[in-house]
């Protein structure tokens, strides 16, 4: 028995990164996952099948709203419902480290396309659904370099700020719903792709000596703040943001 | 199969009020619970063994560190070790008292059994936390640090030191494992607020302010808790979390 048992979730950007560890872990507690990408995700699918879950995947830009509309669609149509949105999926997660007169004002957009305007579309899309239940849980993926101010990456930075500031005003307009919108916001995180990288030795092994738990992020543990406000264990809880990071930043 | 199976968790302040709520909650994911309050909290107790529980409490004031640490030891020795620590015992009386006529003593007071006591079971229960090297330390805040509301100033004060030392312990004794996070409840329809004079009308109030407009009750609390007191949330630390239907977003 899970704590997501009859749940629908849509996970973006759940082809790699963090997102395969949030959608592994609410089809663990029983949801029905489909996972959203511009990449292929059957690693993802075949995973959670493997373990006796459910899921589907469908390429989908979700900056791009006709794609995002037939994401929904098709969610309802495999699922029957749709109870939990994980705007996870964002661009230049990469750490790749630029200073602010080297971005681009395509760069700039193509971020915030992605990452601010590909969660609203995603939100905006979901809610017919989620109002037609009277109940949703929405799960914003923020960042610890809100708190931080962290520098060289003023791009990625400013639309996880937005992605608070959303949050926020989202809990406030969906309330009334039965809406919840949360967000979390990670750390710097060991995923494949960072630990494979070798153009910026010793970054994860220091960032782990600014934690109060003095160790690197791993995907893993992102996935019980997920699942919790995923679950009906946080329905009194809305607009906040959960830094999950070891205790780097204390918010 | 609860998710506290084989854990300790003391919880202060539970005779009543939401305490009673984080105890019985904590109980029913397998966690056995021992309370500590300056009341009998024989009702918690039976409520949590009828249930299919394990309880024990003791008479304990907080803010005496003699108390604390033999209440401790109490548990210690019948229960084998303390896992979570719930720090929700706190003077919390809702008499409205303008600055000028604070007293004190009344203002010591509240530091001592809200802050102090806070520091003495932290005290008390850290050897045995660090003898296995994890631990999970929630602390009880309050709403109250971010709208400030006026003629409580010993209260809410209080609750803003807990933040500060949210914080501090977590970078302490994160190298022990020890987790430590807050949890901020919005004003909450416990029987003690639901029977005061005047209340109804003022958490009706409340409750519009909040995204999700109605009264805060005991039970929305225990989600949290759980959270913070369970393994999902072992890379968490230093963090408050305000429960209180979106009034305040943080």
């Amino acid at each position: 028995m899970g704590k997501l048992d009859g749940k629908v979730a849509i996970v973006t950007g759940a082809a790699s990164g963090i997102g395969p560890a949030y959608a592994q872990g609410l089809a663990a507690e029983g949801a029905k996952v489909m996972i959203a990408d511009i990449e292929p995700s059957e690693a993802t699918v075949k995973a959670i099948r493997a373990a006796g879950g459910v899921a589907e995947s469908r390429r989908c830009d979700v900056s791009d709203e006709r794609q995002v509309a037939a994401l929904i669609r098709d969610t309802e149509a495999a699922f029957g419902g749709l109870h939990i949105l994980v705007n996870n999926a964002a661009v230049f997660a990469r750490y790749v480290a630029v200073p602010l007169d080297q971005i681009s004002a395509e760069d700039w957009e193509r971020a915030f396309a992605v990452n601010v305007r590909g969660s609203f579309l995603c939100v905006k899309a979901a809610l017919p659904i989620m109002r037609r239940q009277r109940y949703g849980k929405i799960v914003n993926i923020a960042s610890g370099t809100v708190f931080k101010g962290v520098p060289m990456m003023l791009h990625y930075v400013s639309t996880k700020g937005a992605i608070i500031a959303m949050t926020r005003s989202m809990a406030n307009e969906l309330g009334r719903d039965g809406i919840r919108v949360n967000a979390i916001a990670p750390g710097l995180t060991s995923t494949e792709y960072l630990k494979g990288r070798n153009d910026i030795p010793g970054v994860l092994e220091a960032m782990a000596k600014t934690r109060a738990i003095g160790r690197q992020e791993d995907p893993q543990d992102l996935v019980g703040a997920c699942v919790f406000f995923c679950s009906p264990d946080s329905d009194f809880i809305t607009g906040q943001t959960l830094v999950v990071d070891g205790g780097g930043v204390m918010h | 199969m609860g998710r506290l199976d084989g854990k300790v968790a003391i919880v202060t302040g539970a005779a009543q009020g939401i305490g009673a709520y984080y105890a019985r909650g904590l109980a029913a994911e397998g966690a056995w619970v021992a309370i500590a309050d300056i009341e009998p909290a024989d009702r918690v107790v039976a409520e949590v063994k009828k249930a299919g529980g394990e309880a024990m409490s003791e008479i304990c004031d907080v803010s005496d560190g003699a108390a604390v640490a033999r209440f401790v030891g109490a548990v210690d020795e019948a229960y084998g070790g303390v896992d979570i620590l719930v720090n929700n015992a706190s003077l919390a009386r809702m008499d409205r008292t303008p600055v000028e006529e604070l007293s004190a003593a009344e203002w010591d007071r509240y530091f001592a059994v809200n802050v102090r006591g806070m520091v003495e079971c932290v005290k008390a229960v850290l050897p045995i936390m660090r003898r296995k090297q994890y631990g999970k330390i929630i602390n009880i805040t309050s709403g109250t640090v971010w709208n400030g509301p006026p003629n409580m100033l010993h209260y809410v004060s209080t609750k803003g030191a807990i933040l500060g030392m949210t914080r501090a312990l977590s970078t302490e004794l994160g190298k022990d494992g020890i987790r430590v996070n807050a949890i901020a409840p919005g004003l909450t329809s416990t029987d003690y607020i639901k029977g005061k004079n005047n209340y109804a009308d003022y958490l009706a109030a409340i409750a519009n302010t909040r995204s999700i407009q109605r009264e805060e009750v005991p039970e929305d609390l225990v989600g949290a808790c759980i959270f913070f007191a369970s393994p999902d949330s072992d890379f968490v630390t230093g963090q408050c979390l305000v429960v209180d239907g979106g009034a305040i977003k943080h």
